[in-house]
């Protein structure tokens, strides 16, 4: 590895507990990180913090990482800042509620930045602030932003798996973070691991549709992106998904459960959405209309069983 | 207005070639694999041949193919270099000024005599008189604005393409619009006409040999057309590639030739000579096709894999264009030429003085894109491709905009929506097996009609489509009856046909061609869209006060094929 050569700028969009990380991963790769935050800025080393979206704008590379509800915004001031020769990439897992637009055609339209990509996999904030051995996977079109986003993360602990099937990996993160609440819930309901893994495999089968029917490629779905991504959940009792699964399946109301969670689940406004996506394009999601079912509060012992009825 | 590039081609010709062959070698990096490509490619095309010729090239090919791993690479390269040029040279075409100014004279009288045959019989004095022509071509669109970029920019025109006949009416609608000639790729088999050869060879037209599959040749062709961008040249593609055999609008494209335009202005920018590229998108509207019959039973012989047996044979093709040309004469803006807003490489919009601006109308460097993380312009094959593949996904959104629909269109819709719904199944080729089974009363078809053009109309205020000029002002019985008539004198199987009792659905075929045009637009029955592309939302179409099909609309919607 040529860890002498000096690796590049890249701007953080994001102070939450996910850019902490991301800002946290790159630098120990050794990047020069700009980490844009609103909030108090806890000291990161080699993290530099700003408010100000012209410095962020100086790094070539950007990764974005805030809530998907500001993002929009967040964009549209980035991009007074930014040209065509900038690379964007963003790690949220979660779609629009207007149109099921992903974060990427976002960033085309709020922004004159066409070179985008998508993080994604199983690899955990907190494995990136301890540098903990991970995987995770950039999805782009352009080769350049693979390579950025590799020479930017990659180190001994982290490796990166690239798809160029962006759009199947945004949707595939979005639809994980979804299923990885029915996996807290059936764990709390006290589902074996047969159950489990029946529940997952149906999950993956109708997700893998609806990717096909989103424009996407379906096998993205059973990658890292996809089935690996959800497979960790598994074992990730503190993964907020599975949380909110687990508490809802107490009997705990959905505000409580956001509560216990501590941190933004945006499954819980894509669900409904994609349940209507399904319902509009004729593809079968049994797992998803249970999900928005427990999500409306139906509580019934009998939801499991149903699926596989 | 300076002179468009294209006027000094014959001096610049050999400069071009040597160029085109120098860039082709130098980029040849495994000359083996290359020759290798072409010898199979060409061995396997020549197969069955049995002209003298042919053969001869055939057996030079299997020698070539043989002798090539004993080979050393001076020798293949000296091989790979004599190709190039004998290629180059065939592809590269030649501009004539005294032609073109001849032409410009003669283009307005022979597309009317194309348009209107017995003219030249009857009236040859006419043949001089523009407004003749003006009728039934109109040229719709931002043209004061194209006029200013190709001043200083270089356009590249990427119409529909629906009939042998655009080539004709696009390079007149060019011509009339007062903008200068762009040099195209056209058909070898167009230059044994030893007549229209001359035209086009004089006009800046390039040959391009369709039968020729292998790499070497895609890659002269899309380096020759990146020097002629490179150099200003004003440029014409059709990126369907063919013509739509469906009558839809394009909504995949080919995009080689028009990718060929990302590495142009880069090499522009490379060279401390930055010339811009506009896209210019546009589409060529028909009341009637010319080859629609031909077109749609090649389509579904496609699409139906072996289910669709032909039932009608053409007449022959001089009878029909004769037929064509008389039944389009009687019809005013029967054709529609509509430029559409011009973009750059990367898909942003372009402003009068040339500028780009993102979706939210900040101004945008174009040569940013080809920019690396360093702030070098880079040429990167991969890069471009994915710039190409926006830009056409742009391209397409700008023929659903500016798509003109007619009379034609619009009737064909609602009749095939009415046959849809008495089909026992909702299947495509179930419904196209309707024939003549059913009548609709005049005043319920032209009520759905005047219900889908008010639709229409709020989709043309949200710049979703445009209605053309008929179509917009006339009442449903009107509509109806223009279409009747549109369908009557041309084609050999007749669309629809005024009986006592209405309007008989007679060939759904036609009426399936037709309606094609609108199915994007969710207006027609959309059983088009590409792989991987979600068929057209289709628009609720039925007017509140039609009893007998409110609620089989529905069923029959509910029952689409995906």
């Amino acid at each position: 590895m040529s860890q002498t050569l000096a690796k590049k700028h890249i701007g953080v969009l994001g102070g939450g507990p996910w850019g902490i990380a991301l800002a946290t991963a790159a630098a120990r790769a050794g990047a020069q990180v700009s980490m844009h935050t609103r909030r108090e800025p806890p000291h990161h080393a080699g993290v530099h913090v700003t408010t100000d979206y012209a410095e962020i704008a100086r790094a070539s590379l950007v990764v974005v990482a805030v809530p998907s509800t500001v993002v929009r915004e967040v964009l549209r001031a980035l991009g007074d800042h930014l040209d065509g020769h900038h690379l964007v990439v963003h790690g949220i897992r979660g779609l629009s509620p207007d149109g099921l637009e992903t974060v990427s055609d976002i960033v085309r339209k709020e922004t004159p930045v066409r070179r985008c990509g998508a993080l994604g996999g199983p690899v955990q904030a907190y494995e990136l602030l301890r540098g903990r051995p991970s995987a995770m996977v950039v999805g782009s079109r352009f080769p350049e932003v693979t390579a950025a986003v590799t020479e930017a993360f990659h180190s001994p602990s982290l490796k990166i798996y690239s798809t160029p099937d962006i759009r199947g990996l945004e949707w595939a993160s979005a639809l994980v973070g979804c299923v990885a609440i029915g996996v807290g819930y059936a764990q709390q309901a006290g589902a074996g691991p047969g159950l489990l893994a029946a529940l997952i495999s149906t999950a993956v089968d109708e997700s893998a549709k609806l990717l096909a029917m989103a424009g996407a490629d379906e096998r993205t779905m059973l990658g890292l992106g996809g089935y690996g991504d959800l497979l960790a959940s598994i074992g990730l009792a503190d993964r907020p998904e599975v949380i909110i699964g687990k508490a809802l399946a107490q009997g705990r109301s959905l505000e409580d459960a956001v509560t216990d969670a501590h941190l933004r689940v945006e499954a819980i406004t894509v669900i409904p959405r994609i349940v209507g996506f399904a319902k509009q394009h004729r593809v079968k999601a049994p797992t998803f209309d249970i999900l928005a079912e427990i999500l409306a509060g139906a509580r019934p012992e009998a939801l499991i069983p149903r699926l596989f009825a | 207005m300076s002179k468009a590039p294209i006027f000094g081609f014959n001096e610049h010709r050999e400069e071009i070639v040597r160029e085109v062959v120098n860039r082709v070698v130098a980029g040849t990096k495994d000359s083996l694999l290359v020759l290798n490509d072409a010898a199979y490619h060409e061995t396997k095309r020549l197969e069955t041949a049995r002209r003298p010729h042919d053969v001869k090239e055939r057996e030079e090919w299997r020698t070539l193919a043989r002798s090539l791993g004993r080979m050393g690479d001076g020798e293949r390269r000296r091989r790979l270099t004599e190709l190039t040029e004998r290629y180059a040279w065939d592809v590269a075409g030649n501009f004539n000024p005294r032609v073109y100014s001849l032409s410009k004279r003669l283009l307005p009288p022979l597309v009317t005599s194309l348009l209107q045959p017995t003219m030249f019989l009857r009236k040859p004095q006419e043949l001089l008189n523009l407004d003749v022509l003006k009728a039934h071509v109109s040229i719709e669109g931002p043209i004061a604005k194209i006029q200013k970029l190709v001043q200083d920019g270089t356009a590249v025109f990427v119409p529909t393409h629906l009939s042998n006949f655009d080539s004709i009416v696009f390079g007149y609608a060019l011509e009339a619009a007062g903008l200068p000639p762009a040099t195209y790729g056209a058909g070898k088999n167009l230059f044994s006409n030893p007549v229209l050869s001359f035209f086009m060879h004089n006009l800046g037209a390039y040959r391009v040999d369709r039968r020729l599959r292998h790499n070497l040749y895609k890659d002269i062709l899309k380096t020759y057309s990146c020097v002629l961008l490179e150099r200003g040249y004003h440029s014409l593609f059709f990126p369907g590639g063919t013509r739509s055999r469906s009558g839809g609008i394009e909504r995949r494209l080919k995009l080689g030739l028009v990718g060929s335009a990302v590495e142009a202005y880069a090499r522009t920018l490379i060279a401390g000579k930055e010339r811009r590229v506009y896209f210019i998108p546009a589409t060529i509207n028909y009341l009637i096709t010319l080859e629609a019959e031909t077109l749609i039973a090649d389509y579904l012989s496609e699409a139906g894999k072996g289910r669709f047996i032909i039932e009608d044979d053409e007449s022959t093709q001089l009878d029909r264009l004769f037929t064509f040309t008389r039944k389009l004469f009687d019809m005013r803006g029967a054709v529609v030429i509509r430029f559409g807003e011009p973009i750059d490489p990367f898909g942003n919009r372009v402003d009068d003085e040339g500028m780009s601006h993102d979706s939210r109308g900040r101004a945008v460097d174009p040569a940013s894109y080809v920019k690396n993380r360093d702030g070098e312009v880079t040429l990167d094959a991969t890069r471009d491709a994915q710039y190409t593949r926006e830009l056409g996904e742009a391209i397409c959104a700008g023929y659903e905009s500016d798509t003109v629909a007619m009379s034609t269109h619009v009737v064909a819709a609602a009749c095939f929506h009415r046959l849809r719904e008495i089909a026992p199944a909702q299947d495509l080729f179930t419904v196209l097996r309707q024939r003549d089974v059913l009548t609709v009363p005049r005043d319920e078809l032209a009520r759905d009609v005047s219900a889908m053009r008010e639709k229409m109309k709020e989709m043309e205020q949200r710049g979703q489509i445009r209605l053309g000029e008929h179509l917009r002002a006339a009442s449903g019985g009107d509509i109806v009856e223009r279409a009747a008539r549109s369908f009557a004198g041309y084609h050999t199987a007749r669309a629809i046909e005024s009986r006592p009792n209405g309007i008989a659905i007679v060939d759904p075929n036609l009426l399936f061609y037709y309606q094609n045009r609108l199915a994007a637009h969710g207006l027609g029955w959309d059983t088009l869209a590409p792989p991987g592309m979600l068929p057209a939302v289709p628009v609720q179409l039925r007017s509140v006060g039609s009893p007998s099909t409110t609620s089989s609309g529905a069923a029959a919607a509910e029952g689409k094929t995906p």
